[in-house]
C-alpha cells in the first residue's frame, strides 16, 4: 500500500514536470510572439536610403499623354455553363518541406500550385489572344520610352484578411525580395537588378520602371505579385524558421487555415474565400469553381492510380504507356461507363527540361569527351520508342518551344555505340575489364550514378543502363523519393541526375538560373579571368551541371541586358549552341 | 557453353566475352541467342549450346519492340512472362532467389557465430559479465531495426557497387539480429555447465575453451539446429520485404520483393508477375521449413539416445 502511494506520487510528479516543460514551451512561443519585432521604421528607412529605386510622387507628376489600357475587350476565360461548389481531390507526391514560397526548401513541385490558386498578378496572359486581362490592375499604360509601366490598381481588391491591397504592398514586394532575411539569392537578384524604381502617386496608382527595354517588359512588371505589407511586420532574420508553417493572406480565391486545413506530411486543404473580391470581377468568375481543393499525400504512384480508379482522386495523368493502353485502356468499364474522360490535348507550351543533368564538378565528369560518350551511350530512342511506344518526342535542346527563340539547328547527339566509345577512348578509357565495363590507365571504371526523384520513371533509367553497357559504361541506378532527390540536386551532391524544371510560358528561355556561373559557384573566376581555385560549389541554385564558363557569363550578361529581340534571338540560339 | 573454331567457352561461368570474341562485329557481350542463330546458319561446326531460359536478368527482350508485360509463353521462351520492361521473370526469380539463399545463409552463419561466442561466454563465466551483457543485449535489440536499415542506406553513398551495397545491409542486419540468439545459448550453457561431466572435465584438467566447444556445445546443438531454419526464413522475408518497400537492392537487381512490388502494381493487368513472385516465396519458405525439419529430427534425442 505504501509502495503504492509513492508510486503515485512519482507519477504524479512526473506528470507535472512534463506538463511544466509542455506548458513553458508554448509560453515561450506566445513570448516570442508578444516581443514581435515591428520592421515598419526599417523597412521605410530602406525606402528613404534608395530614391532612385523608390520614389515618391503624387498624381499631378503622372504623365498627362499615357494610353491605358484595361484588357476589357477580351474574350471571357472559362464557360459561364461552370457550376461552383464541391471537392476537387488531388495528388501530391510528397508533402512540402515548407509553406513559405521563398527560401530555403521552397523550390519544390507545390509552389507552382500554391502561386496559381492563392496569388494574381496585376494582369495575366491572355490564353487565346496573348495580350493582357485585369487582374489586381484595372488599367496600365506602358510607356517604351521611359521602360516603365503605369498600373491602376483596383480599388476593389482586398487581402483574404480583409485589408485593401494597395501601392505599399508592391512597395514592400521589393523591399522582401531584396532583404537577406528571406534567404533566396535568386529573388534577391532578379528583384534586385530586372527592376530599376517604383513609383508611387496615390495608394492605387504606381508605376514600375525596368533597366532595359525587353520586348516582354511588360509582362514582367504586370505578371508582378504582392507582398501583404500588414502581415510581414516581423519579417527578420528568423523568417525562414518563423514563416515555415505560416500562410499569408491570399489576394487570389483560396485560403489556407493553417490550424483547420494543414495536416502535416498528409494533405493540404484549400478553400475557396466566399467573399472574394473578384469573385464576380470578368475573367474570373467562371474559375477557382471548386469549394475545396484537398491535396492528399499519396507517395506510391500505382497507389495513386488505384485511387484515382476508384473515384477518390480527380486527376491523373496518364505519362506511362503502361497506363494509358493496359492499366486503363479505351474499354475499360470506368471509360466506357464515363467516369473517367482519357484525353490526348496538345498545347503551345515551352516543355519541361527532362533530361540527365550531369554534375561537372564531379571526377571524370568534368571531362568534355566523357559527357560526349554519355550522350552517345544514352538509348532515349530505345526508350521512346519501345518503351513509350512513339507517343513522346526527344527534346533537342534545353530549351525547346520558344519558337524562333530555339535554334532548331542543333539536333541532340544520338545513340551512337562508336561514337560513344571514340569519345571514351579520347578521355583514356580504352580498355574493357572483365565485366565489359571500361577502365583507364589507372584502372578507374567508368561508372557514374544517376539518382532521380521520380520513381515511376526508374524503369528508363533501367533501360538505359543496359543500353551504355553496351558501351562499356556502367550506371549506377539510385531511386529516392522525390524531396530527397531534390535535396540531392539541390545540394549538388548528384553525379548524374534524371529530372525536368517545370518551364513558365514565356517569350524567351532563360539561361541565367541553369548556366550563369554565379549560380555554379562562389566566385567562379578570379578577376584575370582565371579559374579560381578556392571556389566553393554553390547550393540551393538550378545550376545543376555546376556549369561555369567565362563566355557562357558574358553571353548571358549581355542577352538579360539586351532589349533588342534580334539580340535576343541571337543570343539564345548562340547560346543554346554552347550548351 | 559455346564451341568456336575449336574451343569452348563458358560465358555462364566467365567473364566478359565481346562479340567481337566470336567473329561479330561489336565489342559489348555478345547476345548468344543470334550467336546460336548465326552459326546454324553458316553451319560451319561452331555451336552454342543455351540454357532451359536464355535470356539474362538485365535484358529487355520484346518481341515487337513494345516494353510491356507479357503473358507466360512456351512459343517465346518466357515461360513465367515479362515484367514491365519485358524482362524475363523466371530468369529474374532464378537470379533473385539465389541472392536471397546467398544472403539469408551469409546472414545464418554470422548471427549464429556471434550469438553462440557471446551467449556461450555469458552462460559460462555468468557473474558480472553476464550481467553487463545481458543488460547490454537488452538495450541493443529494442533498436528498432527496420529504421536502422533505411537510416543507414540514406547515408551510404550511392556510388558503391551493388556488392559492397548488399554487404552493407548484410552487416546491419547481422548487427541488429545476433541478440536473439544470446539468450538460448546463454541458458544452453547455464544448464550443462551445472551437469557432472563438465565438473569431470573440469577437475581433469580441461582448458575453457575446450569445455566449451568440445563438451557443451554439442550438447546445446540440438536447439540451435531447430533454429535455423526460422532464421533462414527471417532473413529472406526482410530481404524481400526490404525490397518491396524499396531500401534493399539497388535497381536493376533482380528480387523477389522488387517483382512482389511490380507485380502488385499491376496486379489487374500482369497478374502473373504477383503469381510468380509470390509462389516463388511459398514455395522457398515451405522447402526450407521442411529441410529444417528433417535436420532437427535427425538431431532428436528421443530417436537416437538409448537410455541405459
Amino acid at each position: 500500500m505504501r509502495n503504492n502511494e509513492v508510486m503515485t506520487k512519482k507519477i504524479c510528479f512526473a506528470f507535472a514536470i512534463f506538463l511544466a516543460i509542455t506548458g513553458c514551451s508554448r509560453l515561450e512561443d506566445e513570448n516570442s510572439k508578444s516581443e514581435a519585432i515591428d520592421n515598419t521604421e526599417e523597412v521605410d528607412n530602406y525606402y528613404l536610403e534608395r530614391p532612385e529605386f523608390f520614389s515618391f510622387k503624387t498624381l499631378e507628376d503622372l504623365p498627362a499623354d499615357l494610353k491605358w489600357t484595361s484588357g476589357d475587350d477580351l474574350s471571357e476565360i472559362g464557360s459561364e455553363k461552370a457550376k461552383k461548389g464541391g471537392t476537387e481531390y488531388r495528388r501530391l507526391q510528397d508533402f512540402p518541406r515548407t509553406l513559405r514560397t521563398v527560401g530555403p526548401d521552397s523550390n519544390g513541385s507545390f509552389r507552382p500550385l500554391l502561386n496559381d490558386y492563392v496569388t494574381i498578378s496585376l494582369a495575366g496572359t491572355h490564353p487565346d489572344e496573348f495580350d493582357f486581362y485585369p487582374g489586381l490592375a484595372t488599367s496600365w499604360a506602358i510607356d517604351r520610352d521611359s521602360k516603365t509601366v503605369f498600373v491602376r490598381l483596383d480599388p476593389n481588391a482586398y487581402w483574404s484578411d480583409g485589408h485593401p491591397v494597395t501601392t505599399e504592398d508592391f512597395f514592400f514586394m521589393f523591399f522582401f525580395y531584396q532583404s537577406e532575411y528571406i534567404v533566396a539569392p535568386w529573388y534577391n537578384n532578379w528583384y534586385g537588378t530586372q527592376y530599376s524604381n517604383i513609383t508611387r502617386y496615390d495608394d492605387h496608382t504606381f508605376s514600375i520602371s525596368v533597366p532595359t527595354d525587353k520586348p516582354d517588359m511588360a509582362s514582367r512588371i504586370l505578371g508582378l505579385r504582392p507582398v501583404p505589407r500588414h502581415y510581414y511586420y516581423d519579417l527578420a532574420d528568423n523568417f525562414t524558421e518563423y514563416y515555415q508553417w505560416k500562410f499569408p493572406p491570399t489576394t487570389s480565391a483560396y485560403t489556407l487555415d493553417t490550424e483547420k486545413d494543414l495536416q502535416k506530411g498528409r494533405s493540404i486543404k484549400l478553400r475557396r474565400n466566399q467573399d472574394w473580391w473578384a469573385k464576380e470581377k470578368k475573367h474570373f468568375r467562371y474559375r477557382f469553381n471548386a469549394d475545396t481543393i484537398s491535396f492528399n499525400v499519396i507517395r506510391d504512384s500505382s497507389k495513386y492510380f488505384e485511387t484515382f480508379r476508384r473515384g477518390e482522386i480527380d486527376l491523373f495523368d496518364l505519362t506511362l504507356s503502361e497506363d494509358w493502353y493496359e492499366k486503363l485502356p479505351n474499354d475499360a468499364p470506368e471509360v466506357l461507363k464515363g467516369y473517367i474522360q482519357k484525353t490526348v490535348f496538345y498545347n503551345q507550351h515551352p516543355r519541361p527540361t527532362y533530361g540527365l543533368w550531369i554534375n561537372t564538378n564531379q571526377k571524370f565528369l568534368d571531362n568534355k569527351s566523357i559527357r560526349v560518350g554519355i550522350q552517345h551511350a544514352s538509348n532515349w530512342k530505345l526508350v521512346i520508342e519501345n518503351f513509350f511506344r512513339g507517343d513522346y518526342q526527344r527534346m533537342q535542346t534545353s530549351s525547346d518551344g520558344y519558337g524562333e527563340f530555339s535554334n532548331k539547328n542543333i539536333r541532340s547527339r544520338e545513340f551512337n555505340l562508336d561514337k560513344a566509345q571514340a569519345a571514351f577512348s579520347d578521355a583514356g578509357f580504352k580498355k574493357r575489364g572483365s565485366d565489359g565495363i571500361l577502365i583507364n590507365g589507372e584502372g578507374d571504371r567508368l561508372s557514374f550514378t544517376v539518382s532521380t526523384g521520380y520513381e515511376r520513371f526508374k524503369d528508363i533509367l533501367t533501360i538505359l543502363k543496359e543500353e551504355a553497357a553496351k558501351a562499356g559504361l556502367e550506371l549506377i541506378i539510385e531511386t529516392l523519393d522525390g524531396t530527397a532527390g531534390w535535396k540531392k540536386v539541390q545540394e549538388k551532391k548528384h553525379e548524374i541526375h534524371f529530372l525536368a524544371f517545370a518551364v513558365g510560358l514565356e517569350m524567351y528561355p532563360r539561361f541565367w538560373e541553369t548556366y550563369h556561373s554565379e549560380n555554379a559557384f562562389d566566385k567562379a573566376f578570379l578577376d584575370d579571368g582565371n579559374v579560381n581555385p578556392d571556389r566553393k560549389v554553390k547550393t540551393q541554385t538550378n545550376n545543376l551541371e555546376l556549369f561555369a564558363v567565362p563566355e557562357m557569363d558574358r553571353m548571358i550578361d549581355s542577352y538579360r541586358e539586351s532589349s533588342d529581340k534580334d539580340e535576343i534571338q541571337e543570343y539564345s540560339e548562340k547560346k543554346i549552341t554552347a550548351v | 557453353m559455346v564451341s568456336y573454331e575449336g574451343n569452348l567457352y563458358f560465358p555462364t561461368y566467365s567473364a566478359f566475352h565481346p562479340g567481337t570474341e566470336f567473329g561479330l562485329d561489336y565489342q559489348y557481350e555478345t547476345n548468344y541467342r543470334e550467336l546460336k542463330q548465326k552459326f546454324q546458319e553458316e553451319g560451319t561446326g561452331n555451336w552454342v549450346l543455351m540454357p532451359p531460359v536464355t535470356f539474362n536478368p538485365y535484358e529487355n527482350s520484346a518481341q515487337d519492340n513494345i516494353f510491356r508485360p507479357r503473358a507466360p509463353s512456351i512459343e517465346n521462351g518466357h515461360y513465367l512472362g515479362t515484367d514491365t520492361t519485358s524482362r524475363d521473370i523466371l530468369s529474374r526469380l532464378i537470379y533473385g532467389t539465389r541472392i536471397a539463399l546467398w544472403f539469408a545463409l551469409a546472414f545464418t552463419l554470422s548471427v549464429y557465430l556471434i550469438g553462440i561466442i557471446i551467449g556461450c561466454a555469458m552462460g559460462y563465466f555468468g557473474g558480472i559479465f553476464d550481467l553487463l551483457f545481458q543488460r547490454f543485449i537488452e538495450i541493443w535489440s529494442n533498436i528498432p531495426f527496420l529504421y536502422m536499415v533505411i537510416i543507414v542506406f540514406s547515408v551510404v553513398p550511392s556510388g558503391l557497387p551493388t556488392s559492397a551495397r548488399i554487404m552493407i545491409l548484410l552487416s546491419v542486419m547481422v548487427l541488429f539480429s545476433w541478440t536473439s540468439m544470446t539468450y538460448y545459448m546463454r541458458t544452453e550453457t547455464y544448464r550443462e555447465k551445472s551437469r557432472d561431466y563438465v565438473s569431470a572435465a573440469r577437475i581433469m584438467g580441461a582448458s575453457t575453451g575446450r569445455i566449451i566447444f568440445k563438451h557443451i556445445l554439442p550438447n546445446a546443438m540440438s536447439t540451435l539446429i531447430t533454429f535455423v531454419p526460422f532464421t533462414i526464413i527471417a532473413a529472406i522475408t526482410a530481404i524481400t520485404a526490404l525490397d518491396f518497400l524499396g531500401f534493399g537492392l539497388p535497381p536493376p537487381t533482380p528480387s523477389l520483393g522488387e517483382l512482389l512490388k511490380q507485380g502488385t502494381s499491376s496486379l489487374r493487368t500482369a497478374p502473373w508477375i504477383v503469381i510468380s513472385a509470390f509462389g516463388t516465396l511459398v514455395m522457398i519458405l515451405t522447402l526450407i521449413t521442411f529441410v529444417g525439419e528433417a535436420i532437427r529430427e535427425s538431431f532428436d534425442p528421443k530417436k537416437f539416445t538409448i537410455y541405459e
